[in-house]
């Protein structure tokens, strides 16, 4: 399906791009307008399924496939009667089995499969544990509450510190306004030059803008880390336990030969070991080929094992 | 280096009693095989006892060799030396009646070419059967590249042999600088080397390291000059205070020295009689065996480079 599209009116999102899809409770979708025309009466059947459906139930299409609509619908529902918390099990593997038999039955509702059994299970189960739902609900409620709260007085007190600083900015504007009408005046009415008047002024100024320059370093009421860890509050801040680990120590390589000691590479010659090999041709080098490397994998050879072991 | 080797490791055994375990094993392992069968007409008589297929064995030894030597382009001596070990090895573990060495000869040749980066294609190969047709030589390929994989399964995937020619050469380099009081070591080079050939034919690739082995050609071919080299064991080698070690190795080179005296040319007319009962057996089991091990190989996993083709009609009479 590349084109969304009602199967009604068979408008496409191509064609309309303000076509706006909704989707009821059995998963179909039709498009706003067949919605407002069908369900002028507020309720009637499903164009391809015939399932009685109200006007109030459709919603708009979140995802490219409507199924995926319906099961959130029917997620919402379903959860609503089955809100145990993990807390409410004994052992993890009960409420695994729980969380299981939650998913099967919103698989089922969603595909169709089994669908009367499916809500009678429920319907069971609701009468079964009314009570359960009943207090996870409420305990459920005073949580979004207790949450919505706390957003609250953080909202609160972002507005506070918007409202301070305005006003502390307010005041710094007053300040130097003041400033300079008293020059103004001073100048108007002192008998002193005007240069004298107008240093005075730059320094005060100077002096002024200091002090606000200090009281904005000093501002600074936060006392929430940006970990979200309160401002002293005793934070441990000891060490953590170091590990002592064994420090790694060479060890030469031994190998066993079975034979007498060779001698190594860079000694052949000195050895005078190289005087009995054929020397190698310049050409033989490009490769990195020295004589003594013939040389000594020939002695290696004749000396390795050579000792019964 | 050898000392780290699968050779030192797997297939060095410490005696010839040891070895020879393990072909009589083998040996019977191919008669019960035939007997639980339970074809009918099979009598004890028909198989091969140890001591044949022995004549037997060294007779397609000697041929390999021959065919080696006779190879153009020319045949490097640790190829050789390496073919013929990898002979050994495989009828070590299994009986000549049950793969015919005729063939087998001729894998572990190309198998060692491959190898001993002795590079040579196929077909050159297979050129060196001199009196085979061309689409005889081409029937030998799919027999030989059909028998590789076995070969190098057999020879449990140790490939690296370590031949002693290397260490001879090491030994003279070495005895040419440290040795002053041999005067002209390169003269030694030729009866160690036939010495070396020699030991090549048997079994002291299986129970000695090569370079017991080149030390043993070494000092013979010495004592044969009328030189004695004691001295380059003790001073040189540094065995002066480790007189056990010393006698442990003297006792090697015995071994080894008497090893190779043992060994003699199978008699073209046992040979003859062997080869015909070899044949027989051949054409009798190995039809339904071959078949059989075809199978179990691939039921292994393994499956053979080429389709194989009919069952050759070539003797031993054409090789060469």
């Amino acid at each position: 399906m590349d084109d969304q599209g009602c199967p009604r009116c068979k408008t496409t999102k191509y064609r309309n791009p303000s076509l706006k899809l909704m989707v009821n409770v059995c998963g179909h979708t039709l498009c706003e307008n067949c919605v407002e025309m069908l369900f002028v009466r507020g309720s009637g059947n499903c164009v391809q399924c015939d399932t009685p459906l109200r006007k109030s139930n459709f919603r708009v299409q979140l995802f490219e496939d409507p199924t995926v609509d319906k099961e959130v619908e029917i997620r919402k529902k379903v959860l609503k009667i089955y809100n145990k918390r993990d807390f409410d099990f004994p052992s993890l593997r009960d409420y695994n089995d729980y969380l299981e038999q939650v998913e099967e039955i919103v698989f089922n509702l969603t595909n169709n499969i089994d669908v009367e059994n499916t809500k009678q299970k429920m319907e069971q189960y609701q009468r079964e544990n009314r009570d359960v739902i009943q207090r996870n609900k409420a305990k459920l409620t005073r949580e979004q509450e207790e949450l919505e709260e706390l957003l609250l007085l953080e909202q609160q007190g972002n507005e506070q510190r918007r409202l301070e600083t305005l006003q502390e900015e307010q005041r710094q504007l007053q300040a130097k306004r003041k400033n300079k009408q008293a020059l103004l005046d001073e100048l108007e009415r002192s008998q002193l030059p005007a240069s004298i008047l107008l240093a005075q002024h730059k320094d005060r100024a100077a002096q002024l803008e200091t002090q606000i320059e200090k009281q904005k370093q000093t501002v600074k009421p936060t006392t929430i880390f940006s970990t979200g860890i309160l401002m002293g509050q005793t934070v441990s801040l000891q060490p953590v336990a170091r590990i002592v680990e064994e420090l790694y120590h060479y060890k030469p390589l031994k190998i066993e030969t079975y034979g007498p000691p060779v001698p190594e590479l860079d000694q052949l010659s000195r050895l005078g070991y190289l005087n009995h090999v054929r020397a190698s041709m310049p050409q033989d080098t490009a490769g990195g080929y020295t004589s003594g490397l013939a040389c000594h994998r020939a002695i290696q050879d004749a000396f390795s094992g050579l000792f019964p072991s | 280096m050898f000392h780290n080797s699968s050779h030192k490791k797997y297939w060095l055994f410490d005696s010839e009693d040891t070895v020879e375990q393990l072909r009589c094993k083998a040996n019977m392992k191919f008669r019960n095989k035939v007997l639980s069968s339970g074809k009918p007409g099979v009598s004890e008589s028909l198989f091969l006892e140890r001591h044949e297929e022995d004549v037997l064995f060294r007779h397609y030894e000697r041929r390999l060799l021959d065919f080696c030597n006779a190879f153009k382009p020319v045949m490097p001596k640790s190829v050789v030396g390496t073919a013929i070990m990898y002979f050994r090895r495989f009828y070590l573990n299994n009986s000549l009646m049950e793969y015919h060495p005729r063939i087998i000869m001729l894998t572990c040749a190309y198998l060692s070419c491959k190898v001993d980066e002795f590079n040579v294609s196929s077909g050159q190969f297979v050129g060196n059967l001199l009196q085979e047709t061309p689409a005889g030589q081409e029937k030998v390929v799919e027999q030989i590249l059909e028998y590789e994989l076995l070969l190098i399964q057999q020879l449990n995937f140790h490939l690296v042999v370590h031949n002693p020619y290397r260490p001879m050469e090491g030994l003279l380099i070495d005895l040419k600088t440290r040795y002053p009081p041999l005067e002209n070591p390169e003269s030694l080079r030729k009866s160690a080397d036939d010495f070396l050939t020699r030991a090549a034919m048997t079994d002291a690739g299986l129970l000695f390291p090569p370079s017991q082995i080149a030390l043993t050609a070494i000092l013979g071919s010495a004592s044969r000059a009328g030189l004695n080299m004691e001295s380059y064991l003790t001073e040189c080698m540094g065995l002066k205070e480790d007189k056990e070690t010393l006698s442990q190795l003297y006792d090697s080179m015995r071994r080894i020295k008497s090893l190779i005296k043992k060994y003699e040319l199978p008699k073209p007319e046992e040979v003859n009689v062997y080869k015909q009962k070899l044949e027989r057996i051949q054409a009798e089991f190995t039809t339904s065996s071959n078949n059989k091990r075809k199978r179990g190989y691939e039921d292994d996993g393994h499956v053979a480079k080429e389709p194989r083709m009919t069952e050759e009609e070539w003797t031993d009479e054409d090789l060469l």
